[in-house]
């Protein structure tokens, strides 16, 4: 029974990891690799062409720049808005809280996939399509955030930020140098979702840039324009330069990754 | 006084931001989503005229959009339970000590490392059917994208493979939380590992199990990437689901009224089907 439990998990393993194996291989095919038939696993002669190619001939790397600035931006901003929010419900007392907390936990059941078109004339009256904040301005808001960042301080008691308060500390001291170091694991987490998740993001990009040059990699990747000859050399070695960095960095991390889950979601 | 007022204002203003957000991203779109969809809609998204619930009528009779209404439930239909079988079959099946499992977790949750678009763009170069891998190693000869039933397959297969990563370890975590003297009792009095998956981790991770259920059935009703990269669609509007289509009427044809309505419906028929799930949850799921 546990081998037989070895052997289905390794056939599902295998399964699942062929498309990232194939396209790392693929990305070092020829031309002619792409199209021979039978179709190849393994490059007829390893080249880096599609990597010069992908670089030479296309914006890849004002692709790539954008998206890093975009994913950085969003994710700084969207972790100060969603911590100061948490705080502030946590530890202040004022009136209405409970009724304005529920209204921002409550856009959870908005999804913002049908909100899209009514989003997009919003960016675009406001003047903000083809700009980075326009990129980032529907994923400001994680109201997922703000409610487990608030169960998460919920755990400390308030007594430690009055006592500070009253020995002079202001609420960004206590924030910056108590409840976000105690707090490490989750605002960790928190953040590289946070990052991961504008990085990651298709559709609004897509709709909010029309300049090439303003095109994150999620999108510019699609239109890199090879494949109308079965020339997909540049494409894949585009996808492997996206890819290994966040392969490389799962598996080292895979401990603190699955760790990170279990406690988020169960809370122990 | 001054101060008092300083002191009791400061907390309105640290949550601003958050409550702004929330006004210009998501209660504002959806009040004017609402409101469009019950009215003509000029290019440049003003409202022109009020008539009621004509886009819905519209709409209903448009066969547009009853293709993309039946191909977005029937995606659902097939989505969730098979993506639901895998990523629990991948809990279940590295649930174990030593090495190999480590290894067989790790390809589980690798998937999350690979973006959308770029999972998207190696799905439609192994399965192109002429220079494909798939077809090859399968020996098969499927036109994935000319059969309507296999671009339907293929969607669902892009659908459980932008998942798993995250359900996975979900699960996974689950299974783990199980504490492991209630294993070994229920080892000891001979239950086998149908008994035991059926009476003591299932009931135990069925919390779990309905976030998974819950967010699937949101994701597969509002998928809409994956057609546009993968399928366009196609083969004749056979992988058109209704954000898609939103997509195309808001976007390419400038319709938002039409684009709202769908919007509207959408939303509504995510709001029936999760709410049923909760019904069945306050009846069938006991928590800790």
């Amino acid at each position: 029974m546990k081998s037989l439990k070895a052997i289905l998990a390794t056939i599902l393993s295998l399964i699942i990891v062929f498309p990232i194996a194939y396209s790392l291989s693929a990305s070092f095919f020829s031309w002619a690799d792409f199209t021979a038939i039978p179709a190849r696993l393994l490059p007829s002669q390893p080249t880096f062409e599609n990597y010069i190619r992908a670089f030479r001939e296309t914006n890849l790397e004002q692709f790539l720049l954008n998206s890093l600035i975009t994913a950085s931006l969003g994710m700084m901003l969207r972790m100060t808005i969603s911590i100061t929010a948490a705080y502030t419900f946590t530890f202040f007392n004022f009136k209405g809280r409970d009724i304005l907390f529920i209204l921002i936990v409550a856009t959870m059941l908005l999804p913002s996939d049908t909100l899209l078109l009514a989003n997009y004339t919003t960016i675009r009256a406001l003047r903000l399509t083809d700009t980075y904040l326009g990129i980032i301005s529907t994923s400001l808001l994680a109201p997922a955030h703000i409610f487990m960042l608030r169960q998460y301080f919920k755990t400390v008691s308030g007594e430690y930020r009055e006592a500070a308060i009253i020995e002079g500390c202001s609420d960004t001291r206590f924030l910056t140098l108590l409840l976000i170091p105690i707090s490490k694991a989750v605002v960790v987490t928190l953040a590289i979702h946070s990052f991961s998740t504008i990085f990651n993001d298709y559709l609004w990009p897509l709709l909010v840039t029309n300049k090439a040059s303003m095109r994150t990699i999620q999108v510019g990747l699609t239109m890199l324009g090879f494949s109308e000859n079965f020339d997909y050399g540049p494409q894949f070695a585009a996808i492997t330069v996206l890819m290994t960095p966040v392969l490389v960095a799962f598996i080292l991390m895979h401990k603190p990754i699955q760790e990170s889950v279990s406690t988020r979601f169960t809370g122990r | 006084m001054n101060r008092h007022w300083k002191h009791s204002l400061k907390p309105y203003l640290l949550i601003l931001p958050a409550l702004f957000l929330a006004g210009l991203f998501a209660y504002r779109p959806f009040v004017i989503t609402l409101l469009n969809s019950l009215y003509t809609v000029s290019i440049n998204g003003q409202r022109i005229a009020f008539v009621g619930l004509d886009n819905f009528r519209r709409l209903f009779v448009n066969e547009s959009f009853q293709t993309s209404l039946s191909n977005t439930l029937r995606f659902t239909l097939y989505f969730v339970p098979v993506n639901v079988f895998i990523c629990l079959s991948a809990a279940l099946l590295s649930h174990r000590e030593g090495k190999l499992a480590t290894l067989n977790q790790i390809c589980f949750f690798l998937p999350m490392a690979v973006g959308l678009s770029s999972a998207m763009m190696i799905l439609k170069m192994i399965f192109n059917p002429f220079i494909g891998i798939v077809n090859q190693l399968l020996g098969i000869s499927v036109e994935w994208f000319n059969n309507p039933n296999a671009a339907m397959a293929l969607l669902v297969i892009a659908g459980v493979y932008l998942d798993i990563g995250i359900k996975f370890l979900l699960l996974h975590a689950a299974l783990r939380n199980i504490p492991a003297n209630l294993v070994e009792v229920a080892t000891l009095e001979g239950a086998n590992p149908l008994q035991l998956f059926k009476y003591l981790q299932l009931p135990l991770i069925a919390p779990t199990l309905v976030f998974v259920l819950a967010t699937n059935i949101k994701d597969a009703m509002l998928i809409s990437s994956p057609v546009l990269i993968l399928t366009e669609g196609g083969p004749f509007r056979s992988t058109q689901t209704l954000v898609y289509q939103m997509y195309l009427e808001g976007f390419k044809s400038g319709n938002y009224a039409m684009g709202s309505a769908i919007a509207t419906v959408v939303f509504f028929l995510t709001f029936l089907l999760l709410l049923a799930l909760l019904q069945i949850e306050r009846r069938r799921v006991y928590y800790q």
